[in-house]
């Protein structure tokens, strides 16, 4: 509970991020419940640490710092941890696409459902999947996400890099299964 | 700038990460590349899609109440 009217006006700003952090922690934790835990001990934390928030900073990437932080040390108890990504080499699923004749390439993305491009999300490694989540869906900048992080902006643009390329190769893998395009370099099945 | 220079900084024209005259050189580079324009704009949507896709969840409404009473 805020103990004064800075504290309340700080909460309530802070609060303005909530979508974000959830988001976040959501994609994180792959569980409501967890996401829930996760950000309320943020926001806790948040307040008790008021004083090292430069007010005119970025709130947003300060709060995701502090959440991701906590998610690191709670949830997966170590760094080192589920860092691995699959190499799927130069995976660009425009040029599969091309290839197999599933032409307009942007008509598959149209027949792709949003629950599985989330699980696509989901799939990657957290520390991918925390890079997608900050440059791809709340649109930080790397300079912003590699602060946020604690990673050289380098970092981040390779992890990115990474995790787009697993990421469409999902999607892919997902529309060979789904009958969305054939993986025998036939064409697109037509929609139905 | 040829097509693999192009190819190498889409993720960072994608993201709007490059400086004024790279930007203006990849985007001059899209303008006569027929084949990299496509690939960019495919590139774009795909980022729009996961955003979109991402972006449908939202606090719900019982626990951003849970925590206001916490913390304000």
């Amino acid at each position: 509970m805020a103990e004064s009217p800075a504290q309340t006006a700080f909460a309530e700003e802070a609060l303005t991020h909530l979508d974000t952090l959830y988001r976040g922690a959501l994609r994180l934790t792959r569980d409501p419940d967890s996401a829930q835990d996760l950000v309320q001990e943020a926001y806790l934390r948040a307040l008790r640490y008021q004083h090292s928030y430069q007010a005119g900073t970025n709130m947003k990437a300060w709060l995701f710092a502090i959440m991701r932080n906590l998610f690191w040390d709670r949830f997966k108890g170590s760094r080192k941890e589920d860092v691995s990504l699959d190499d799927v080499g130069e995976f660009i699923l425009f040029d599969k696409l091309r290839d197999e004749g599933a032409r307009p390439e942007a008509d598959v993305l149209d027949k792709l459902a949003a629950s599985e491009v989330v699980a696509a999300v989901e799939k990657l490694p957290p520390l991918h999947r925390e890079v997608v989540l900050l440059v791809d869906v709340e649109g930080f900048s790397y300079k912003d996400a590699a602060q946020t992080l604690g990673v050289p902006i380098g970092t981040v643009m390779s992890r990115l890099h990474r995790a787009r390329q697993q990421l469409q190769k999902s999607l892919y893998d997902y529309a060979v299964e789904s009958g969305i395009v054939r993986g025998n370099g036939t064409r697109e099945v037509p929609q139905q | 700038m040829n097509c693999s220079d192009c190819q190498e900084k889409l993720d960072s024209y994608l993201d709007r990460e490059l400086s004024n005259t790279e930007m203006l050189e990849l985007q001059l580079h899209l303008e006569g590349c027929p084949p990299c324009a496509d690939n960019y704009e495919f590139q774009a949507s795909v980022k729009r899609l996961v955003k979109v896709c991402c972006e449908q969840d939202r606090a719900p409404e019982a626990f951003r109440e849970k925590l206001r009473q916490i913390l304000c």
